[in-house]
């Protein structure tokens, strides 16, 4: 049986557009799901699926290894705001993380928050992670992951 | 009821750890609607055809690899009509991995077996389709996957 895996990322808050969010998953299988809603000039959400080769899987399974998220916690991070929120779920060699915290503008609210080591690690996670993402949407689908509005 | 998106109670032996184990009310998961779009294309064998041809997977990139080397490398299989060479965000070296687009699943076909397990830049590297037409390691494998009806574009 495949190992259990399975990582999942959201960024997104209410605002005056709405509910604007980017979210995917990978689940162990391969399959990828990707939505995002951007109502800001009239973006509609776009919604995609597609499943990826085993391949991709563990490249996405080394860089989350590599990245050691899984020894952080996300006790001391800051907490969701209004100005939006990010998850991020991992399930990785029987650990299951379930992160929550604020939008991260930039490396400057991570050096002033209480836990920067851990906060560091989830930044530059998320934003490779995105980067991946953002790739294997736009080859496969030919369309801009439209990531206008998001960090 | 909270953010957690998989079945954590059927998961009893994983450890957990994080806040959004706590029930806050939470918020509708997007991801379990229905109605996600996928791409409508014949496959070959597992391979999944993309809306304008076959990309491939690379892993195993020098970090010091640029989009030329690998330009270099891949185009001797086929015009390499697209590729992304992803960076990593923290050390703004490449990050590992490489995916290349071709038009056809033959040229892409060829550069997956050509390229797969050869050194590049003194790294062994791995090719693959990026694409699979369903579930890995699954009891559904899909019997007939030939794509008949020119699949094999």
């Amino acid at each position: 049986m495949a190992e259990e895996f399975y990582v999942r990322y959201y960024v997104g808050h209410m605002g005056r557009f709405g509910h604007e969010f980017l979210e995917f998953e990978f689940r162990s299988d391969g399959k990828l799901r990707y939505a995002n809603n951007s109502n800001y000039k009239n973006d509609s959400m776009i919604r995609k699926e597609v499943y990826v080769s085993p391949s991709v899987v563990n490249e996405l399974r080394r860089v989350i290894q590599e990245s050691e998220i899984m020894k952080e916690d996300d006790k001391l991070w800051p907490m969701p705001d209004r100005v939006g929120r990010q998850e991020l779920e991992v399930v990785l060699n029987n650990e299951h993380i379930s992160f929550t915290t604020s939008k991260i503008g930039s490396l400057a609210d991570v050096q002033d928050s209480k836990d920067p080591e851990g906060l560091r690690v989830f930044y530059y996670l998320v934003q490779d992670l995105k980067c991946l993402v953002f790739s294997l949407i736009a080859l496969h689908f030919k369309v801009s992951p439209g990531v206008t509005t998001l960090p | 009821m909270g953010d957690v998106a998989m079945d954590v109670d059927a998961q009893p032996t994983l450890k957990r750890k994080g806040r959004g184990f706590q029930h806050d009310g939470g918020r509708e998961q997007e991801l379990k609607k229905e109605g996600f779009d996928s791409v409508d294309e014949e496959g070959s064998g597992s391979a999944q055809r993309s809306v304008e041809g076959w990309i491939i997977i690379v892993t195993g990139v020098h970090e010091e690899a640029t989009e030329e080397d690998i330009m270099e490398r891949f185009n001797e299989y086929g015009h390499v009509k697209g590729m992304h060479l992803n960076l990593d965000r923290r050390t703004g070296f490449v990050k590992g991995y490489a995916l290349v687009e071709y038009d056809t699943y033959k040229e892409a076909k060829t550069a997956i077996d050509g390229e797969n397990g050869k050194d590049f830049l003194g790294h062994a590297i791995h090719c693959d389709f990026a694409f699979s037409r369903g579930p890995v390691g699954g009891a559904r494998v899909q019997q007939n996957g030939g794509g008949r009806r020119g699949g094999r574009r």
